[in-house]
């Protein structure tokens, strides 16, 4: 039963305020992932949560007690690191036992411990193996154990598997939910790649310039992104910016339908959900750039009179050719204006 | 398939290989390998009253039979082991520290630390005497304040000490911090993440990775103060010398060059002891 509180904390480092102000609540048992572009805080707030940054200001809870200023090894998180961070001179079983050891647990009690957790994340056996003859995952899976075995309320992952190839990466993202489900352990997980995010997460964090850009479940943040920032950054998405104008949307050639009132708007549309439409010879909104063919489905690079690049899915790359005028259709959009939605439909 | 066995057979390959490793090897052999070996046959085959030699240790019996010599290797074993030790005691924290400490400060000690490196032995028994001799600057500011002398460690013991310490710190931090390069930070915060406090991160985590560094420093350390000079020449007392003094004065000033051979001879079996201990001590963390 553990939750995590954090309340208005920031962080200024001499040049950059890497964590501006940010509030958030995870409830217990529950997966949270940061997300965002380099820069965004996400490590920096993690390792406040953690112990090893003090917060320029703010205050950080567990269960309701106030950990801000205890120094990481009396705070009741466990954090995995990017990689490098096992004890090379122990071998795997030593590495998982320190933190037991420190403790001055019965070595039968250890032993067991050290042995299950080795189980539940998959290297049952490899106790006596030297840490430099595992392999990336496994080391990670080391890491991991080693954090899990001291029952951690909070558990801290800051892109763990980003050294690992895209394969292994997704393999092991599985068994960690899985492993953070059984055990039902709060966990904050942080994470460059989105389509990580989107598997893992409860509940999304997007995170740019150190504050809190959107917080919601994976769907809505995909669905419903927040600001124009989110909607670029969460999957792959067309953004427009135009006038409205008596009830329709201009930019260029591109003219769209919408109830809004007049004035500078930014138009978001995802390419599965613009079609695009054969148009007569030397009308139409926009050119055929150029389609790509992926088999199960086809990309269509659009090109505006003015230049603009769009990119709409479409289901058989043959109906279309290169050079030729459509029309464009949006089924479902959004529209922002001054980083606020304005419109969804 | 053929590819890699072509390349080992090629011929020419296996020529140019000899011709490129033969200089050096010739070089080390006439220079190194050759008066060790002509040195040690001389020291072990003393001239007999008749002018010829014989194969004897009689030289060696001399050597460990004159209670001077045996005081000079006494004290020149002191020294190293003295010198060793405070080089330890003042490194390891400082090395600790410029692994680990950020910011300004770091980097003036880091300047302070490597700076001796820069001061021939000479000017640093010369500033030795006017800081620490006998109505030295320290003396006189005492005397101002109206308290006693110091007993100068000029001509004593400690004072080849002192100026060895000194000379070798920097080599020393070097060495330390280099081998705390190979302790990752992610490494230290993970174990204070599972609960290490700052005396057992150091005693588990940080030490088990200075042993072969320690290692080195112990042996280097050993092979330069044994063969030291200047310092012990100027600084040190006349009687018991250390190695390096003793040995230049029964060559030059007693003109004895059959007994300076075997003098030269101990002194290199001692360091043949600490150059296999730093051979194994890299070994091993090559094994790692
Ligand atoms: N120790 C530090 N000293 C000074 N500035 C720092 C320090 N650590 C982080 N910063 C700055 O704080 C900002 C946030 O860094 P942080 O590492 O939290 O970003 P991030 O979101 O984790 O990025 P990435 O995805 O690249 O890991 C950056 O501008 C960074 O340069
Ligand atoms: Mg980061």
């Amino acid at each position: 039963m553990s939750k995590l509180t954090i309340a208005e904390v920031s962080k200024a480092f001499s040049t950059t305020r890497a964590v501006d102000s940010f509030s958030l609540e995870v409830a217990d048992g529950e997966l949270v992932c940061l997300l965002g572009p380099s820069g965004s805080g996400k490590s920096t707030l993690l390792r406040m949560i953690g112990g090893f940054e003090t917060p320029t200001s703010g205050e950080i809870r567990i269960d309701g007690e106030d950990v801000t200023r205890l120094p990481p090894e009396r705070r009741p998180t466990g954090m995995v690191f990017q990689s490098h961070a096992l004890w090379t001179h122990m071998n795997v079983f030593n590495n998982i036992a320190f933190g037991l050891k420190l403790r001055r647990l019965p070595a039968v009690e250890i032993r067991q411990k050290v042995e299950k957790v080795l189980d539940l994340v998959g290297l049952a056996g490899y106790g006596k193996r030297h840490v430099t003859q595992l392999s990336g995952g496994q080391q990670q899976r080391v890491a991991l154990a080693r954090s899990l075995v001291l029952e951690p309320k909070i558990l801290l992952l800051d892109e763990p598997f980003a050294s690992l190839d895209q394969h292994l990466r997704e393999r092991l993202r599985e068994e960690v939910r899985d492993i953070q489900q059984r055990l039902g352990i709060t966990t904050l997980f942080v994470t460059h790649g989105q389509d990580e995010a989107l598997a893992l997460a409860d509940r999304i964090v997007v995170m740019r310039d150190g504050k809190t850009e959107q917080a919601d479940r994976p769907e809505m943040v995909y669905r419903e992104p927040a600001t124009p920032f989110v909607a670029g950054f969460i999957g792959s998405m067309n953004l427009v910016s135009g006038q409205v104008a008596d009830g329709v949307f201009t930019h260029s050639a591109f003219r769209l339908q919408v109830s809004a009132s007049p004035g500078s708007a930014l138009l978001a549309v995802r390419p599965e959900a613009l079609d695009i439409a054969p148009a007569n010879a030397g009308q139409g909104m926009a050119a055929i750039h150029r389609v790509t063919d992926f088999g199960i489905n086809a990309v269509v690079d659009l090109s505006l009179p003015d230049g603009t690049r769009l990119k709409a899915n479409v289901p058989d790359a043959r109906a279309w050719q290169v050079g030729q005028p459509v029309d464009l259709v949006p089924r479902a959009f959004a529209l922002y204006r001054d980083d606020k939605i304005l419109l969804r439909s | 398939m053929t590819s890699g066995s072509e390349s080992g057979t090629k011929p020419g390959r296996g020529l140019i290989g000899l011709l490129l490793v033969i200089v050096p090897v010739a070089l080390f052999a006439w220079m190194t390998v050759w008066p060790i070996l002509s040195g040690i046959t001389r020291a072990l085959s003393p001239e007999q009253p008749d002018g010829t030699r014989a194969l004897s240790i009689s030289n060696f019996a001399e050597f460990f039979s004159d209670p001077y010599s045996l005081a000079n290797l006494g004290v020149t074993l002191w020294t190293c082991l003295v010198t060793l030790g405070l080089l330890l005691v003042i490194c390891v924290p400082l090395a600790l520290y410029l692994r680990f400490a950020q910011g300004k400060l770091a980097t003036y000690v880091q300047t302070m630390a490597m700076f001796p490196m820069f001061v021939p032995s000479i000017i640093l028994a010369f500033a030795f005497i006017r800081v620490l001799g006998p109505n030295g600057s320290v003396d006189l500011l005492l005397n101002a304040v109206g308290l006693p002398k110091i007993r100068s460690p000029y001509l004593t013991p400690w004072g080849p000490v002192i100026g060895l310490v000194w000379d070798n710190i920097p080599l020393t931090v070097l060495i330390l911090v280099s081998g705390l390069g190979s302790v990752t930070n992610y490494a230290i915060e993970a174990a204070r993440d599972v609960g290490a406090r700052p005396l057992a991160l150091f005693w588990y985590i940080i030490l088990p990775r200075m042993w072969t560094s320690v290692a080195v420093v112990v042996s280097f350390t050993m092979l330069g103060l044994f063969s030291a000079f200047t310092l012990p020449y100027v600084l040190g007392p006349a009687s018991p010398e250390m190695m390096g003094p003793f040995m230049q004065r029964t060559f030059g000033d007693l003109r004895d060059p059959d007994m300076a051979l075997t003098q030269a001879t101990v002194t290199m079996l001692f360091c043949v002891a600490f150059g296999l201990f730093y051979v194994r001590a890299v070994a091993r963390n090559r094994g790692k």
